[in-house]
């Protein structure tokens, strides 16, 4: 295993030795490891051993997402293989995990699913949903019979982070801001870059809330339901607090405090479609794909025709989101808006809590958004996950409606502390201690701590990364994924012959949706025929059980048929030749999203 | 010449900034190229003569770069075939480095066929070396700011001029699938009758849509049946069906037109346009350059699209577009091409699916937006505050060019200068850079008629060109081709419309460089003029300081400040937060200063010691820095 690692650790800079150097160690533990050991030799019970025994209640930082990805890379090398798509701007991996059986087919002769995760560096968890996803295939590729098929039929990309500056950003230091890219970004105009950021000023690894004591001058005062609660003060009153912002000092001198923290931007507004500038879509830098992360991932995919699944995990809220991103363009095509809603209507089903909307109703208006993009530019049916609703955390209808009565301990502002209290034993929260600020003299500082809120308890993750991947994997089942049935061959006269052969799209996802062809993004289907035979005319077949004239096709080259419009979804279609000649003719139908299938017809 | 509202102001005039005499002797010495060849005679004798291959440009300018120490040569960056795209740096040596100071970018070139733009490029930065010393404004313009030179941004696409068969080419090298047909640049134009040239073909035919028109027989016209015309011709470009798909050239060697390849109003999904914004290696290397220099303070841009022979107009839009008939009649003829193959799914046709009929559609709601900013879109007029800036610079573009009507100029979707004013926010101007060929025109016929394909600007134009000894018409002649039969070829000679005949490319290269200069000489420029310190007793100060801009335009466009694009004027005193009693804040800012003298006064009541010195800085990102230091006085 440690040969292993080396060989595949050619040309990598120094942060990426740490990373292998550290992987041996874990690798050699792991192996070492007592437990592990025994519990692979002498199995108890009939659940079956994992292969790869990891845990998933914890958080990974991107040297732990490398070493996870690695491992699992090496102990399922026959269908695993790891790639960084590029490095960040801070200089890490972005590494990308392919998962292909080559035994059915070679990976761009199959549909992809494209999954990724945490483009905002503070909305962490899809990042272990997608190494779940990985971890769950593998484990199980022997032992469920549709594990197996969908890994047979399919190829899926996997990305964990799409910003992991922002993510070792959030989860080894304070996390305060963490949302953004690193590239540094003037956000107060004076010239300087990220030259003002939040401090740490008591050391206690958490950006908390600054409040000060100010008797009869202030606008919040202390809750009467519970003490660590600042509530402000109703009109006409006066408080004895006012809250001063967040922990940290005026840096550059200024005047002002915490006015240009690291970067200053959103990475998932700088993708190509509706992309608009920074005034009517903040933080979406000057072009899109300016961020090496987007490049890098477009780059890629625009080498992948195949992908035709996207999701993009995100947080918070509990949503399965689709384009379009704002309402300016009005919705999908009708056709493609069906294919959605049977998709994300299942997915509410797979995923109680989720709603299914549309970007810019159910959430708000999104301009160069990455599914926009993957949508509208690469013709790829796409979803964004919001991961975590806040109402699994008091998850029966009965204390949801408990929550409704404002006496409750769980309504409003108490849930949290409640929560925090009793399931977590207060380790999200940070009382309120005072602190000699040297800008504002005595003051206390508290709060919630970084993980609360957006990101879901621990204990909660199992079912969370679950029931996420296998809406993805729902999803990816519903590529296309083209057929041929027997073709019936029928002489009209001499060597004239009339040829017919059923395709068929057996999944939901059209091979090119309508917006991929109004958009011209996505190659047209090709149905070609090869053989000794003259086509003398070539036409679709109206209705099978009736007589009638076929829908002639009307191209120059009816041997290279274009087809823009795609296969629809879960739709057998019969083409009908008229051809001159003998032997055999080989008829081919070449689809980038849905793969290409042949049939060899003989003609007598 | 006037400012804003008719007052005028003190900023340079063309007056004011010209050393007559030294125009007089300049003027004398520049001897007009003498030419025994028009434009169009072929490649070769074209290049000497002011339209230079790749390579010629390239000692063009490293000649300028060796001759001056004000002048210094690099690259930003690499076309697709590999091609340098070159940047020139003109700054006088001293004062403050070269990227702080407020500057002028200039591009060219970058449409593929608009080889004009390099020429005019690289003849205006020749003016300005020799007019440094002699000339105000330019002296002014290298000692204080620096020019950006980019003149050729689609070295790939202008290599096209110089080559055995001549099309108007405008892409750049990127293969692009323009059919979207699975193969890619299969199909392109062809010079079937051997005449070095592509041009168009017009074919008898009783379908087509199309007749010689009757008071020009070498142009076409579309047959108007309300008029009782019927279609005598089909027309196409010139060349073969290489691909067999019954489509002529529908798919030309070249990708991306670079000129539509930039963020504002980018025309989406089209196939000249790239796959996306910024797609290319040479629109990414300008874009990077540019954002990364944010001390541009105006961009010039010669191409095809105008606002400087004609500004934006009182509510800010641009005048619509005046293209050429016959190539627009041309290209008709691919207008199917992305129809074929659509076969539409639904009940029947073959199928026996889940569609037909479905379910309701669960889309979103119109009208239940959440989103309390979706309904803002980005401005597609120049701000009305802004207008007259850009009337001023194109009076005297117009006065100093002599350029009174531009000839044809397109829509610009997706153009680098629009970026520059839309997004960028700093004034920012394009133009063709030569002017309708004077041609003997009747009354009344200027006006083109739009959609009437009556084809008045191309006869405009002919004659124009003819009229300047252009050989800029293919005269029609038969030619049997392999499946189209009998057909005449001619048509507009590649280049002719687009590019002057090079006797006028001197005195385009002088004028362009004198209204370089004059747009140099506009740029803001923010300077303390005034400070004053009152003592009032007891350790308490009034300290202020005025600032001028003496330049002409604005520290920032109105725009500017709307598209957050123009960092604000900012004065900051240096003394601690706490010693600032009332007045501006410590870091004091102001959206805009306009110019033409216009000044602002800031003003902090601070606490000190009689004596002390404090230092006051202000930045302005388009008017350049300043630093001023007062003394605090003795007690009242």
């Amino acid at each position: 295993m440690i040969a292993g690692t080396s060989a595949m650790a050619p040309n990598r800079g120094p942060r990426t030795m740490r990373t292998f150097a550290t992987l041996a160690v874990t690798a050699i533990l792991t192996l070492a490891a007592p437990a592990w050991t025994s519990v692979a030799a002498q199995q108890r019970g009939s659940d079956p051993e994992h292969r790869l025994p990891l845990t998933w209640d914890r958080w990974l930082d991107h040297d732990e997402i490398g070493e996870w990805m690695q491992l699992m890379a090496e102990t399922w090398p026959e269908f695993l293989s790891l790639q960084s798509l590029g490095e960040s701007y801070g200089g890490r991996e972005m590494w990308l995990m392919t998962i292909n059986n080559p035994a059915t087919g070679g990976e761009l002769d199959k549909a992809a699913m494209f999954i990724e995760a945490n483009v905002h560096g503070n909305e962490i968890q899809g990042a272990e949903v997608v190494l779940y996803t990985i971890w769950y295939l593998m484990e199980n590729y022997d032992r469920i019979p549709d594990v197996r098929r969908m890994v047979d039929e399919r190829v899926f990309y996997l990305l964990p982070s799409v910003n992991p500056d922002g993510r070792d950003y959030f989860l080894d230091g304070t996390g305060s801001g963490a949302r953004t890219g690193h590239i540094p970004v003037d956000s107060d105009g004076d010239g300087l870059f990220d030259e003002d950021g939040p401090d740490d000023l008591n050391g206690n690894g958490v950006i908390e809330q600054i409040r000060k004591y100010v008797p009869g001058q202030g606008d919040f005062r202390i809750s009467h339901d519970d003490p660590r609660i600042m509530e402000p003060v109703p009109p006409g009153e006066v408080g004895d607090w006012v809250l001063l912002g967040s922990e940290g000092l005026d840096n550059d001198g200024d005047g002002r405090v915490n006015e240009d923290p690291v970067g200053g931007y959103d990475p998932n507004r700088n993708y190509g479609s509706d992309w608009q500038p920074n005034y009517i879509q903040g933080g979406s830098m000057d072009y899109p794909f300016q961020l090496p992360e987007a490049r890098a991932i477009n780059d890629f995919m625009m080498t992948r025709p195949n992908i035709a699944g996207f999701q993009s995990f995100h947080n918070s809220g509990g949503m399965i989101l689709r384009g379009p991103g704002m309402a300016w363009y009005g919705d999908y095509p009708p056709a493609d808006i069906r294919v959605y809603d049977e998709l994300g209507e299942n997915g509410e089903r797979i995923l109680p809590y989720y709603n299914y909307y549309v970007i810019w109703q159910g959430l708000y208006t999104v301009h160069g958004g990455s599914i926009d993009w993957t949508n509208d530019g690469l013709g790829i049916v796409s979803f964004s996950n919001e991961l975590w609703n806040g109402g699994q955390y008091f998850n029966s209808p009965l204390l949801q409606e408990q929550q409704q009565d404002p006496d409750s301990p769980i309504s409003g502002q108490r849930s949290r502390f409640f929560f925090d209290d009793f399931l977590e034993f207060g380790d999200q929260y940070v009382e309120w201690a005072p602190f000699d600020h040297p800008e504002y003299g005595d003051v206390e500082m508290g709060g919630w701590k970084k993980l609360s809120g957006r990101v879901n308890p621990r204990f909660l993750s199992m079912e969370l990364f679950h029931r996420n991947m296998a809406f993805t994997l729902y999803h990816a089942d519903q590529m296309p994924l083209m057929s041929m049935g027997e073709a019936s061959v029928e002489r009209v006269s001499g060597d004239v012959w009339r040829v017919r052969v059923p395709i068929r799209n057996e999944r939901l996802i059209p091979t090119i949706t309508e917006k991929a062809r109004q958009n011209r993004v996505v190659r047209p289907d090709i149905l070609s025929v090869e053989g000794n035979v003259e086509i003398i005319t070539a036409g679709w077949v109206q209705d099978i059980h009736r007589p009638g004239p076929t829908d002639r096709v009307d191209q120059a080259e009816l041997d290279r048929i274009l087809v823009r419009s795609g296969a629809p979804g879960r739709t057998t279609r019969v083409i009908e030749y008229l051809v001159r000649g003998s032997g055999a003719m080989i008829v081919e139908y070449d689809s980038q999203k849905g793969g290409t299938v042949r049939t060899r017809v003989q003609l007598r | 010449m006037k400012g804003p509202g008719g007052v005028p102001f003190p900023g340079p005039t063309l007056n004011l900034s010209l050393d007559k005499e030294w125009i007089v002797r300049r003027a004398r010495r520049v001897t007009p190229l003498v030419l025994a060849l028009a434009l169009g005679f072929g490649a070769t004798q074209a290049s000497a003569q002011g339209y230079w291959t790749h390579e010629q440009l390239g000692s063009e300018l490293r000649s300028l770069a060796n001759s001056s120490d004000r002048a210094s040569l690099a690259e930003i960056g690499t076309s697709r075939d590999g091609r340098a795209i070159w940047l020139v740096t003109l700054a006088s040596p001293g004062g403050d480095p070269a990227d702080s100071r407020p500057g002028v970018l200039v591009v060219g070139n970058l449409e593929g066929d608009h080889l004009l733009g390099s020429t005019l490029a690289v003849e205006a930065m020749r003016y300005l070396l020799e007019a440094d010393g002699q000339d105000e404004g330019a002296t002014r313009l290298l000692a204080e700011n620096v020019v950006y030179v980019v003149p050729r941004l689609n070295p790939d696409g202008a290599e096209a001029f110089f080559a055995a068969t001549r099309w108007d080419r405008r892409t750049n090298a990127a293969g692009y699938d323009d059919d979207n047909d699975g193969r890619v640049d299969e199909d392109g134009p062809d010079d079937l009758n051997g005449d070095g040239v592509a041009t168009v073909m017009r074919v008898a035919d009783p379908a087509g849509a199309f007749m010689v028109h009757p008071d020009a027989p070498r142009l076409m016209k579309r047959a108007d049946p309300a008029s009782g015309e019927a279609g005598t011709h089909a027309l196409y470009w010139e060349g073969r069906d290489d691909d067999g798909d019954g489509f002529y050239n529908e798919d030309a060697p070249g990708g991306v037109d670079l000129n539509r390849n930039f963020q504002h109003a980018y025309p989406y999904w089209e196939a000249d346009a790239g796959v996306h914004m910024v797609s290319e290696p040479e629109s990414r290397a300008l874009m990077d350059f540019v954002v990364g220099h944010r001390n541009i303070a105006a961009i010039l841009t010669f191409g095809h699209t105008d606002n400087l022979v004609t500004p934006p107009d009182a509510r800010g839009g641009l005048t619509g577009a005046r293209t050429l008939d016959l190539p627009a009649y041309a290209s008709a003829s691919l207008e199917d091409v992305f129809d074929v193959g659509v076969f539409r799914a639904g009940g029947g046709r073959g199928g026996f699916g889940f569609f037909g009929g479905g379910p309701r559609l669960r889309g979103a709601q119109p009208g239940r937006d959440n989103d309390p900013n979706a309904g803002r879109r980005p401005s597609n007029t120049v701000h009305r505050s802004d207008v007259d800036y850009f009337a001023t610079v194109s009076e005297a573009y117009r006065e100093l060019t002599g350029i009174e009507s531009v000839g044809i100029h397109r829509d610009p979707e997706g153009a680098f200068f629009q970026f520059g004013y839309f997004q960028f926010g700093v004034p920012s101007f394009s133009t063709p850079g030569w002017g309708m060929p004077a041609a003997p025109s009747e009354e009344g016929e200027a006006a083109p008629a739009r959609g009437g394909g009556n084809g008045p600007l191309d006869l405009q134009f002919l004659t124009g060109l003819e009229g300047m000894g252009v050989d800029a018409f293919v005269d029609w002649t038969p030619y049997t081709h392999p499946t189209l039969g009998e057909v005449e070829i001619g048509g507009f000679r590649p280049y002719v419309t687009t590019n002057p005949p090079v006797e006028a490319l001197a005195e385009l290269g002088e004028s362009h460089g004198r209204f370089l200069a004059h747009l140099g000489g506009m740029l803001p420029r923010l300077r303390f003029v005034d400070t004053e310190v009152t003592a009032h007793g007891g350790g308490l100060f009034t300290v202020e300081a005025t600032i001028e801009n003496a330049g002409y335009f604005p520290s920032a466009l109105q725009h500017g400040v709307v598209a957050r694009a123009v960092d604000p004027l900012t004065v900051q005193i240096q003394v601690d937060p706490d010693d600032i009693v009332t007045g501006d804040d410590k870091s004091a800012t102001v959206q805009r200063l306009e110019g033409s003298g216009m000044r602002h006064t800031f003003s902090w009541v601070i606490r000190g010691n009689a004596g002390d010195r404090v230092e006051i800085r202000m930045r302005s990102q388009k008017g350049g820095s300043d630093t001023a230091t007062v003394r605090l006085g003795g007690d009242r």
